[in-house]
C-alpha cells in the first residue's frame, strides 16, 4: 500500500514543481574563448546587459592590492575613440606623464628610507614630507594633468549611453570579479556591442595617476568615515591569513598610490582576454541576431597570449580561536565568524539551510537571545557566505542594555553548538527548504538581477547553478547540517569580534569608577571567563577565585571584588537557565 | 580583362566586409524605431466594495503572487510627545500577531508558507503587502486581512519593538550620513515642521498599545484605501476574492486629514556640525522645493538633470569628481512633492580640505545653470534619457499596478504618464534656464557641513582664498544628544 501511494505521487507529480523554475539559457562559446550566456524575456523592451571579467582582489599579490578596482574606474576612461579629441595626442602626454611618474617614484622610494630610519614620520604620500624634487615633479605632473584635460571628451561613455535612452551604466569589483553593466532599450543592442568591446579592444586608460584621488575619497567614504568601516576592514584582514582574500578589495592605500600604468596593462592583458570573460544578456531580443552581432564585434577580439594564473595561495587551517576586541561609536555587539567552504562545494547548500535556522524571527537566534535569555536586541543574524576559493559563516547579534557581550557571544556559540549536536526536526527544516524554495523563484523576478546572478555564478564557476541549486538544496538532511555544523563551529576555527561603545560614552558605572590601568585587564579577564557557558565548570573558576582572596595585593582589591561580583552574577543566571530547560 | 576580374573580386570582398563591418564611431549605427505604448490605467482597474478601487495585473512568468494595500495616512498624524508610534505601528502591526494568531504562531505559519508579509507606516501613506508562492494565495489573504484588520499589538512584541527602536536612538550620531539627514530636514522645514518631530527615549517611553490601535484605527479605513495586485492568478477570481474579504469590512468611511504644509523660514548661511573622528566632510546645499502640480515641473526635472541628477553626465560629478578629483559621489535632486514640498539639493562628500573648494565649484556650477548655459547637446542627451527610458516605469506587471495605485493615494490623474514624453520633449533652453532662475536660489541656499569642522574651516593651503565663511554667516550646530535630542554641550 504504501509503495503504491509513492508510485501514484510520482505518476501524478507533486501538486507543485518542488524543484523550482528552470531559467532558459541559451549558451554560446565564441572562438576566442568569451561565453554568452542569454535569455529571452519579452515583457519590457529593454535588454539588461552585462560582462563579467573573472578577476578581483583575490587575483591580486602584495604592492599591487587595490588594482583590480583602481582598473574598473580606468575602464570608463575611453578608448582609441571614445573619450578624446585625438588619440595621438594622448599617447603622446600619457608618455611624458609615465615618465615624470617614474621619477617620482625613486624619490618615494628615498623617502620610504627615510621613514624607516625615522627620519621622516606619518606617511610619504604626506605634502610636509615632499621633496623640493618631488614639489617640482608634481607642478610638471599638475600641467600635464592640465594638458590631458584638454585633449578629453569628459565621460563620453556614459554621455552616449544616456543620450540613446540607456541607464544604470556602472560596474562593481568584489573579491572574484569585476561586472559591467548597464540596460538599453531593445532596439539599441547593437549600441551596446560596439562600445563594450570597444573598451575592451582599444582602451586607454586616461586620468590613470588623477583618478587615485576619487578612490581615496571612496575609500575614506566606505571605509574610513563611516563608524565600523576600518574595523571591518582589520577583522578579515586578521580572519584571512594566508589567501588574498586578506587584502581589502579597494586595496591597501600604500599599493594603490604606487600602482604603474605599465603595471595595469599587463594586468589587463592576463584578465581582460574575451577568455576570461563572459557576456550576459537578459530581455527583450533576438538571439540568434545577438549571437551575430557578438561574433562581429567580440569575435575582433584577441584569445589572451597567456591563460589567466590559477589562484594557488590556500588558506592554512586556523590552529587557535582569535579575538578582536574593537572600541567604536557603535552599540555594543558580538560577531562571530568560521572558515567554510567555497561557492559550489556540496556542503554549501547544509550550510545556506544552517544559516536560515539561525535566522529570522522564527529562527533559533532570535528564539534563544531575544526571547529566551534575553540578552541581545534587534534580530541576531546567521550569514553563509561562499566566494570562489573559500567561504565563511557568520553569526552576530547587538547586546542588549546592561548584558556583557560575553553572555551574547555564549549564547551565538550554544546555539551553533546545538546545530552539531541535534538532528534539526523534519517541520523546522521543512520551514527553511520552503523558504529557500520561495526565493528561487524571487530571485528571478528582474531581468537586471537575473543577469547578475548569471554572471557571478559563471565566474564562481558554473552559471548552471541557478538551475541546480535549488534541487540540492531540498535533498539536504537533517543529518547534512549535523555533519557541516561540527565540521566548521569549532573552537580552533573562530574568529570573534566584540565591539563595544568607545569610552566616553556610557559605560558600566561600577567600571568606570575603577582606575583606568586597571579597567583593561578587568575587561579582557571578564570577556574570558564570561565565555564559559557550563555552570559546573564557572562554578569551579569561582571557588578558585575565591580561594585566591587573601593574596591579592589591597590596591587590586577592588578590580578583584568586581570580576567576583560580575561572574557570581553570570552563574546565577546560568543555574537560572539550567533550571528553566 | 585581368582588370575586370580584379575589379570584380575586390566587389566581393567589400559586399563581404559589409556585412561584417564595424562602423569607426558609434553614431554612425543605425536603429529600428520602437514604440512603446503606455499600458492604459483601465484596464486593470476594478471597483470593489466601499468605494475602494484596485488595479489587478495578471503576471504568468513565475509563481508568485504579489497584494498590496495602500493607504492614506502616516507619521505625519502622531500625537505631540508620542513621537515614534508611526515606526512602532509599522512594526508591531506584523509583528504583534493578528487575528487568532499569537505572534509566535503567525511567524511560523508566515514562514513555513514562505511568505512575505510586511506592514509600514511611512511619513504620508503606509501599507500592508503580502508576496508569496500562488498555491498558498487563499490562506495568504486570510492572514494578510487578519493582520490589515484584526491586529493583536502584543505587549511583548511592543515592548521589545520600543527596546529596538531605543537600540537604534543610541546610533544616532555614529554615522555622519544620518547627522546630516537630521540635519539637512531641521534646517529646511524647521524644527516645529511634522517632519522634524522625531522620537526620543522619553517620547518612545510614553507610547502604549492603546496609541497604536488608535493610529492603526484612523488610517486603516475604506476611505484611505487602494489596492495593486499582480502575479500569477486569474484577474475575475481575484477580483471575486478580494471582494469577498472586503465585504467583511463593516467601518464607517473617514478620510484622514490632508498632510500640513511648511511655513518655516529657513535663514541662508553656512551652518556647521562638528564630528570629530571623520576624514571626510558631508556638504548639503539647498532650500525647499516645491509641491505637484508645478507648471516648471519637467524643465525644472531636466535642469537638475544637467546640473548633477543626470550622474556621470552631470556638471557635479563631471566638474567636481572627474575634473578635480575632490569626490567620489557628487550630485543634485529637485524634489517634487506629491503631499507637501520636497527640497532642491546639492550633496557631495570630500576630503576636511577640499569641502570649501568642492563647495564653491558647486555654486559655480548653479550659476551656470541660472545664466542659462546648457548646450543644445546636453538638453538633447538629457531629454531623450528621460523619453528613451521611460518604458522603464512599466517594466513589470506590479510596477504599473503599484503605480497606479500610488497614483490614485497621491491624487495625480493617470493622464499624467499618457503625457509624459511629449512634456519632456517640449522643453527648451529658454525653459531650462526660466525654470531655473525661478526655483533654484542660491542667495536662500542653506549650506550644511558635517564632518571635522576646525579641519574643514581651515581649507586648502594651495587655495588660501577658498574660504566658507565667504559663502554666509557661520553657524555652529551642536550635536544633539541621541536620546533627548536636546543640544549637547
Amino acid at each position: 500500500m504504501y509503495k503504491r501511494a509513492i508510485l501514484l505521487l510520482l505518476f501524478f507529480g507533486l501538486p507543485f514543481p518542488l524543484l523550482g523554475q528552470k531559467v532558459d539559457v541559451r549558451e554560446e562559446l565564441l572562438p576566442n574563448g568569451m561565453r554568452l550566456l542569454m535569455v529571452e524575456r519579452h515583457d519590457t523592451p529593454t535588454v539588461s546587459c552585462g560582462w563579467v571579467a573573472k578577476v578581483g582582489s583575490v587575483n591580486e599579490s602584495p604592492g599591487i592590492t587595490g588594482i583590480s578596482h583602481l582598473f574598473e574606474h580606468m575602464m570608463f576612461k575611453g578608448t582609441k575613440t571614445i573619450g578624446t579629441k585625438g588619440y595621438e595626442k594622448d599617447r603622446d602626454i600619457l608618455a611624458r606623464q609615465d615618465a615624470v611618474r617614474a621619477e617620482m617614484e625613486r624619490e618615494y622610494s628615498k623617502l620610504r628610507e627615510q621613514l624607516r630610519r625615522g627620519e621622516i614620520s606619518g606617511s610619504i604620500y604626506d605634502p610636509e614630507n615632499a621633496t623640493p624634487r618631488l614639489k617640482e615633479l608634481k607642478a610638471q605632473l599638475e600641467k600635464l594633468y592640465a594638458e590631458e584635460k584638454e585633449n578629453i571628451v569628459k565621460d563620453e561613455l556614459d554621455q552616449i549611453y544616456t543620450r540613446e535612452g540607456a541607464s544604470g551604466l556602472n560596474a562593481f569589483t568584489t573579491e572574484d570579479q569585476t561586472v559591467y553593466f548597464v540596460t538599453v532599450p531593445a532596439n539599441k543592442l547593437e549600441l551596446w556591442f560596439w562600445l563594450e568591446s570597444d573598451r575592451l579592444a582599444n582602451p586607454v586608460f586616461r586620468e590613470f595617476y588623477s583618478e587615485r584621488d576619487v578612490v581615496r575619497e571612496e575609500r575614506r567614504l566606505r571605509v574610513e568615515s563611516t563608524p565600523l568601516g576600518k574595523f571591518e576592514e582589520q577583522f578579515n584582514a586578521m580572519f584571512w591569513q594566508s589567501t588574498p582574500y586578506h587584502h581589502p578589495v579597494i586595496g591597501w592605500p600604500a599599493d594603490v598610490e604606487s600602482i604603474t600604468r605599465a603595471q595595469a596593462e599587463a594586468y589587463f592583458a592576463t584578465y581582460y582576454a574575451p577568455n576570461n570573460i563572459t557576456a550576459v544578456l537578459v530581455g527583450d531580443f533576438d538571439p540568434e541576431k545577438a549571437l551575430e552581432l557578438a561574433k562581429r564585434y567580440f569575435g575582433r577580439l584577441p584569445r589572451g597570449q597567456v591563460a589567466p594564473p590559477e589562484v594557488i595561495s590556500e588558506e592554512v587551517p586556523q590552529v587557535a580561536e582569535k579575538r578582536f576586541l574593537a572600541e567604536a561609536e557603535t552599540n555594543p555587539e558580538v560577531q562571530i565568524r568560521f572558515h567554510a567552504v567555497p561557492f559550489l562545494h556540496r556542503d554549501m547548500y547544509a550550510l545556506q539551510l544552517a544559516a536560515d535556522l539561525l535566522s529570522r524571527r522564527t529562527g533559533r537566534l532570535y528564539k534563544s537571545l531575544v526571547e529566551g535569555k534575553k540578552v541581545a536586541v534587534g534580530e541576531p543574524y546567521a550569514s553563509f557566505r561562499p566566494m570562489k576559493y573559500a567561504g565563511y559563516f557568520e553569526v552576530g547579534a547587538e547586546v542588549k542594555e546592561g548584558v556583557e557581550p560575553a553572555a551574547v557571544e555564549g549564547a551565538l556559540l550554544a546555539e551553533l553548538e546545538r546545530l552539531a549536536k541535534e538532528p534539526v526536526e523534519e517541520r523546522e527544516l521543512q520551514k527553511v527548504k520552503n523558504q529557500q524554495l520561495a526565493n528561487s523563484f524571487r530571485r528571478l523576478q528582474s531581468n537586471f538581477f537575473l543577469m547578475l546572478q548569471l554572471a557571478l555564478y559563471d565566474s564562481f564557476g558554473d552559471w548552471r547553478f541557478i538551475n541546480e541549486a535549488p534541487a540540492k538544496v531540498q535533498a539536504v538532511t537533517a543529518q547534512d547540517i549535523q555533519r557541516v555544523a561540527s565540521r566548521t563551529f569549532t573552537r580552533e576555527n573562530r574568529n570573534v569580534a566584540i565591539y563595544t561603545r568607545k569610552a566616553g560614552t556610557a559605560e558600566d558605572p561600577e567600571l568606570a569608577a575603577l582606575p583606568a590601568e586597571l579597567r583593561g585587564m578587568v575587561k579582557q579577564q571578564l570577556q574570558q571567563l564570561l565565555t564559559i557557558n557550563d555552570a559546573d565548570r564557572l562554578g569551579q573558576a569561582l571557588a578558585q577565585m575565591q580561594q585566591m582572596m587573601g593574596r591579592v595585593p589591597p590596591q587590586m582589591k577592588p578590580a578583584f571584588d568586581y570580576v567576583l561580583r560580575k561572574m557570581e552574577e553570570r552563574l546565577a543566571q546560568l543555574q537560572r537557565e539550567k533550571k528553566e530547560e | 580583362m585581368a582588370k575586370a576580374r580584379w575589379l570584380a573580386l575586390a566587389f566581393l570582398a567589400a559586399v563581404e566586409v559589409g556585412v561584417a563591418e564595424i562602423p569607426p564611431r558609434p553614431e554612425m549605427l543605425s536603429f529600428p524605431p520602437l514604440t512603446f505604448e503606455v499600458p492604459k490605467a483601465e484596464r486593470f482597474k476594478v471597483n470593489l466594495s466601499q468605494g475602494i478601487a484596485a488595479y489587478v495585473a495578471e503576471d504568468r512568468l513565475l509563481p508568485l503572487v504579489t497584494v498590496q494595500v495602500y493607504f492614506r495616512g502616516g507619521r505625519y498624524l502622531e500625537e505631540r510627545g508620542k513621537e515614534g508610534t508611526a515606526q512602532l505601528l509599522g512594526t508591531v502591526w506584523r509583528t504583534g500577531g493578528a487575528g487568532d494568531l499569537d505572534p509566535q504562531a503567525l511567524d511560523e505559519t508566515l514562514d513555513f508558507l514562505a511568505a512575505q508579509l510586511s506592514t509600514s507606516v511611512g511619513p504620508t501613506y503606509s501599507s500592508v503587502s503580502l508576496n508569496l508562492l500562488k498555491k498558498d494565495l487563499d490562506r495568504g489573504l486570510q492572514l494578510l486581512f487578519d493582520v490589515m484588520l484584526r491586529p493583536r499589538f502584543d505587549e511583548a512584541r511592543l515592548a521589545k519593538a520600543k527596546e529596538d527602536l531605543i537600540a537604534e536612538l543610541k546610533r544616532r550620531n555614529d554615522d555622519a550620513a544620518e547627522i546630516e539627514q537630521r540635519e539637512w530636514q531641521r534646517l529646511v522645514y524647521g524644527d516645529d515642521y511634522w517632519l522634524n518631530r522625531l522620537p526620543t527615549k522619553a517620547s518612545v517611553e510614553a507610547i502604549g498599545r492603546q496609541d497604536l490601535q488608535a493610529l492603526h484605527r484612523r488610517i486603516v479605513n475604506p476611505a484611505n484605501c487602494v489596492v495593486a495586485v499582480a502575479g500569477d492568478v486569474d484577474r475575475q477570481e481575484m477580483v471575486r476574492k478580494l471582494k469577498g474579504l472586503l465585504d467583511q469590512w463593516k467601518v464607517k468611511g473617514e478620510s484622514v486629514p490632508p498632510v500640513p504644509q511648511p511655513t518655516h523660514q529657513a535663514k541662508p548661511g553656512v551652518y556647521l556640525v562638528h564630528k570629530a573622528d571623520v576624514n571626510q566632510g558631508r556638504v548639503s546645499l539647498g532650500h525647499l522645493g516645491a509641491k505637484r502640480p508645478l507648471a516648471e515641473e519637467f524643465a525644472i526635472t531636466v535642469a537638475n538633470d544637467v546640473l548633477g541628477g543626470g550622474g556621470f553626465t552631470a556638471w557635479m560629478m563631471s566638474r567636481i569628481r572627474s575634473d578635480e578629483g575632490l569626490a567620489y559621489s557628487a550630485y543634485s535632486s529637485y524634489n517634487i512633492g506629491e503631499y507637501f514640498p520636497g527640497t532642491f539639493r546639492a550633496s557631495f562628500q570630500s576630503k576636511s580640505s577640499t569641502c570649501a573648494r568642492a563647495a564653491f565649484l558647486t555654486l559655480d556650477l548653479v550659476g551656470k545653470l541660472r545664466r542659462g548655459e546648457v548646450t543644445e547637446q546636453e538638453l538633447v542627451t538629457s531629454k531623450n534619457s528621460f523619453i528613451e527610458t521611460f518604458p522603464r516605469n512599466f517594466e513589470s506587471k506590479l510596477r504599473t499596478v503599484q503605480l497606479y495605485a500610488q497614483d490614485d493615494l497621491a491624487g495625480r490623474p493617470h493622464a499624467y504618464w499618457l503625457t509624459y514624453r511629449e512634456q519632456i520633449r517640449r522643453v527648451d533652453r529658454q525653459a531650462v534656464k526660466q525654470a531655473a532662475e525661478k526655483l533654484i536660489k542660491p542667495e536662500e541656499f542653506v549650506i550644511l557641513v558635517v564632518g571635522n569642522v576646525d579641519e574643514i574651516l581651515q581649507g586648502h593651503p594651495d587655495f588660501p582664498e577658498i574660504q566658507l565663511a565667504k559663502l554666509g554667516p557661520l553657524t555652529r550646530l551642536p550635536l544633539r544628544d541621541p536620546l533627548t535630542l536636546q543640544p549637547l554641550p
